[in-house]
């Protein structure tokens, strides 16, 4: 993708801020669409019908949120450290953009194609954490202190069983590029690395129940890196009116919503490339039986959407279906029962490869 | 190449200039949010040296272990709300001699007893399988080593927590 | 260590339990009425907005005097012999001009008071709830179907009328004293007429 666009522009510093702002195009759309998805989802959860009246069935409400975000007044409360309240948000942006360096959209696009994507997109999750704390601290409350603190604390003891899993499954693949993850995956569903694996032998069938347990553990605890319900300490809204981000107003509070919804998106994608095969369709691609080569990167972009789309939607659904823990709670199942479920599985996927 | 020159003197400015505001700046959360910015303009001349897997080290244990950390103890060791927070200068003068004294020597020993090689950049390989090799193999020793130690850290960690926890409890 | 166990695997389960049924109520229908498109049937006796059918209304006042907030307000005028207001539609005879029927909405408890002692069922609640105004002053529903010259005009009739009744009166009064006094005189010989000067009545008593 670079390469093709360094020889159309001819200039490499256009090519390279083209490239890098590729996801934008794919973000933006996501985040407004997954909001108005968020509310439907909701709404009809709880039997009811959510926004209406934008659109038909309401589908142009986030657009309409968004023009009234821009406009609003951007608040700065008398005494907040100014430089900072100002610098959190896209920092928080940042560290959820920078995720996407990393993810292989298509077998032709993928932002950096660097060897340590898996390893890199757990350490740039810190800049969130350091967003989220700048955010809460310069606004200079107490509640989006608390929020803030909370939210570091959650992100960094959920980073842990996350890293433990990733570590079983770079052992199993051998490799800790997304990439070549995605690549490994190839051909049918069967294939994929939930199913144990590329490679046929009876260990396959051995890793699958280790695979499902390592598979729900990611889960839960990219679930609780995000911030999302029942994880959403940070935010509580009955309990700190909306954590960090209490005293942001219009665009700042609207990057906020784009990072998270954009960090929602990057989990989900994570996941499915360790389990799910990325990009890779289940069934085979239609431009090979077509011989139509150019349509694969497409149809690849297209499963590699799908299957983020459809995990965001499962956590949309978990939010509803789930009070939210308690801060105690919250630590007794990342410490107590996330981490060692992830050792004794690290452990035993590890033996299943050696075999 | 004129890009990467862009690039480097811009995460240079940005380390040097942020950790300038470390040094400076009176107030501590200031200081320590500007560490992350430092930290992260190292992290951007790692990844231009070609050293990936470190400049990503750098990333996860400095800013995603350290800082927060850090940041952590200064929010939660000193009462928020006021403005306590703040460290001083002293003894100016004193610290300008034995820093000029000691910076002089080291900029004069790299300018003058360095021996430079000029040679085109290599280009950029992953560094990760010859990491883990290294470390397995050459190093294993040290390897292992640190991690008994980190292993005795957090265990005297839980330890500590948890004597705390059973006081609690009587 | 069984406990562990069981306590991981009951955490799992509820939540996959939860999950089910928050599923199944994504397909069930909404239970949500959209209200400015669709409105909800009221019920039949239902106390909203009241409403004064002016054409029924005699001016009798009984609907000011039950109210207990005092939102109702009425003025009326006498008509004119030769006028004919016409009769309700349950067969009463109007006989009043009603210059003045304010219904202060704002002030309104909607207890439905007002409505009962109205002999001819002019005044009653109605069904429409929808009726908030940005002004204050909005809230004040003038019923009265008389324009305000209209209104000075029957004024000014009846204290004309009255006037002249009062003179016609005086008149009478002053014929009759006369004509006592005629009678008097010719019985006596002097009559005292200082007398029907001062039983006459000041002029004008109804301004």
């Amino acid at each position: 993708m670079y390469n093709f666009l360094t020889e159309l522009t001819g200039n490499e510093i256009i090519a390279a801020f083209i490239s890098a702002m590729l996801p934008v195009v794919f973000i933006v759309p996501f985040v407004i669409f997954g909001v108005l998805a968020e509310r439907k989802v909701s709404a009809h959860i709880q039997d009811r019908l959510g926004p209406m009246r934008v659109g038909y069935h309401g589908v142009l409400q986030t657009v309409a949120d968004f023009f009234k975000l821009i406009q609003k007044e951007d608040i700065i409360a008398e005494g907040a450290d100014r430089k900072f309240f100002n610098l959190a948000p896209y920092l928080v942006f940042v560290g959820s953009y920078a995720v996407y360096a990393a993810l292989p959209f298509t077998s032709t696009y993928i932002g950096s194609e660097t060897d340590i994507g898996l390893f890199y997109i757990i350490a740039v999750s810190g800049f969130a954490v350091a967003g989220i704390l700048m955010g809460g601290w310069a606004s200079n409350n107490k509640y989006s202190l608390y929020g803030a603190l909370r939210s570091a604390a959650q992100i960094v003891s959920y980073e842990i069983p996350t890293a433990l899993v990733i570590l079983s499954m770079v052992m199993l693949t051998g490799t800790l590029s997304l990439a070549t993850m995605s690549e490994m995956q190839t051909a049918y569903f069967w294939n994929w690395n939930i199913f144990g694996g590329a490679e046929w032998a009876f260990t396959k069938l051995l890793l699958i129940p280790f695979m499902f347990i390592a598979f729900i553990i990611l889960y839960i605890s990219t679930l609780a890196e995000v911030n999302r319900l029942p994880f959403d300490m940070p935010e509580a809204e009955s309990e700190l009116v909306a954590g960090y981000s209490t005293e942001y107003s219009g665009m700042k509070f609207a990057m906020f919503f784009l990072a998270e919804y954009g960090n929602m998106f990057a989990v989900s994608a994570l996941v499915s490339v360790i389990f799910f095969g990325g990009y890779q369709s289940p069934f085979g691609y239609l431009g090979n039986s077509l011989g139509l080569q150019w349509l694969i990167p497409y149809e690849q972009l297209f499963w590699f959407a799908l299957k983020g789309i459809l995990f965001v939607l499962v956590q949309m659904w978990l939010r509803w279906t789930l009070p939210r823990v308690r801060v105690d709670q919250l630590m007794t199942i990342c410490w107590k029962y996330l981490i060692p479920y992830s050792f004794a599985n690290l452990i035993i996927i590890g033996l299943i490869t050696l075999l | 190449m004129e890009l990467y020159d862009i690039i480097f003197y811009l995460f240079a400015a940005i380390t040097l200039l942020s950790a300038f505001i470390v040094v400076t700046s009176k107030n501590i959360v200031h200081s320590a949010f500007n560490l992350l910015f430092t930290f992260f303009g190292v992290t951007g001349i790692y990844v231009l040296l070609g050293a990936d897997f470190i400049a990503v080290v750098q990333l996860l244990v400095y800013i995603g272990g350290i800082l927060i950390l850090l940041l952590f103890g200064v929010m939660l060791t000193n009462r928020i709300t006021s403005v306590d927070i703040r460290t001083g200068t002293v003894h100016i003068i004193p610290a300008v001699i034995g820093i000029g004294i000691l910076w002089g020597a080291l900029t004069a020993i790299i300018a003058f007893k360095t021996n430079w090689i000029v040679k085109p950049a290599d280009s950029m390989e992953p560094t990760t399988v010859g990491l883990g090799n290294l470390l397995l193999t050459d190093y294993v020793l040290v390897f292992e080593l640190l991690g008994i130690l980190l292993l005795i850290a957090l265990i005297g960690a839980a330890s500590i927590a948890r004597r705390e926890f059973e006081e609690l409890k009587d | 260590m069984k406990q562990y166990f069981k306590n991981t695997w009951e955490g799992l389960w509820t939540v996959f339990v939860g999950m089910k049924i928050t599923f199944k109520h994504l397909f069930v229908p909404s239970v949500t009425i959209q209200y400015p498109d669709v409105k909800v049937p009221l019920p039949e006796r239902v106390r909203n907005r009241l409403y004064v059918n002016m054409d029924d209304c005699i001016g009798c006042d009984q609907c000011a005097r039950a109210c207990p907030v005092e939102c109702i307000e009425i003025e009326t005028v006498k008509s004119m012999p030769e006028e004919d207001l016409g009769k309700t539609s349950n067969g009463k005879k109007k006989a009043l001009w009603v210059t003045k029927f304010n219904i202060d909405i704002a002030k309104c408890c909607y207890c439905q008071l007002c409505v009962f002692p109205c002999p001819t069922e002019c005044i009653y609640m109605t069904d429409v709830y929808e009726f908030s105004e940005f002004k204050r002053e909005d809230l004040l529903y003038k019923f009265s179907t008389l324009s305000g010259e209209e209104t000075l005009q029957k004024k000014e009739n009846f204290e004309k009328f009255q006037a002249e009744k009062e003179a016609q009166k005086a008149a009478e009064i002053k014929a009759k004293a006369e004509a006592a006094a005629k009678a008097k005189a010719e019985s006596e010989s002097k009559p005292n007429s200082d007398e029907t000067k001062q039983s006459e009545p000041p002029k004008q008593e109804n301004s």
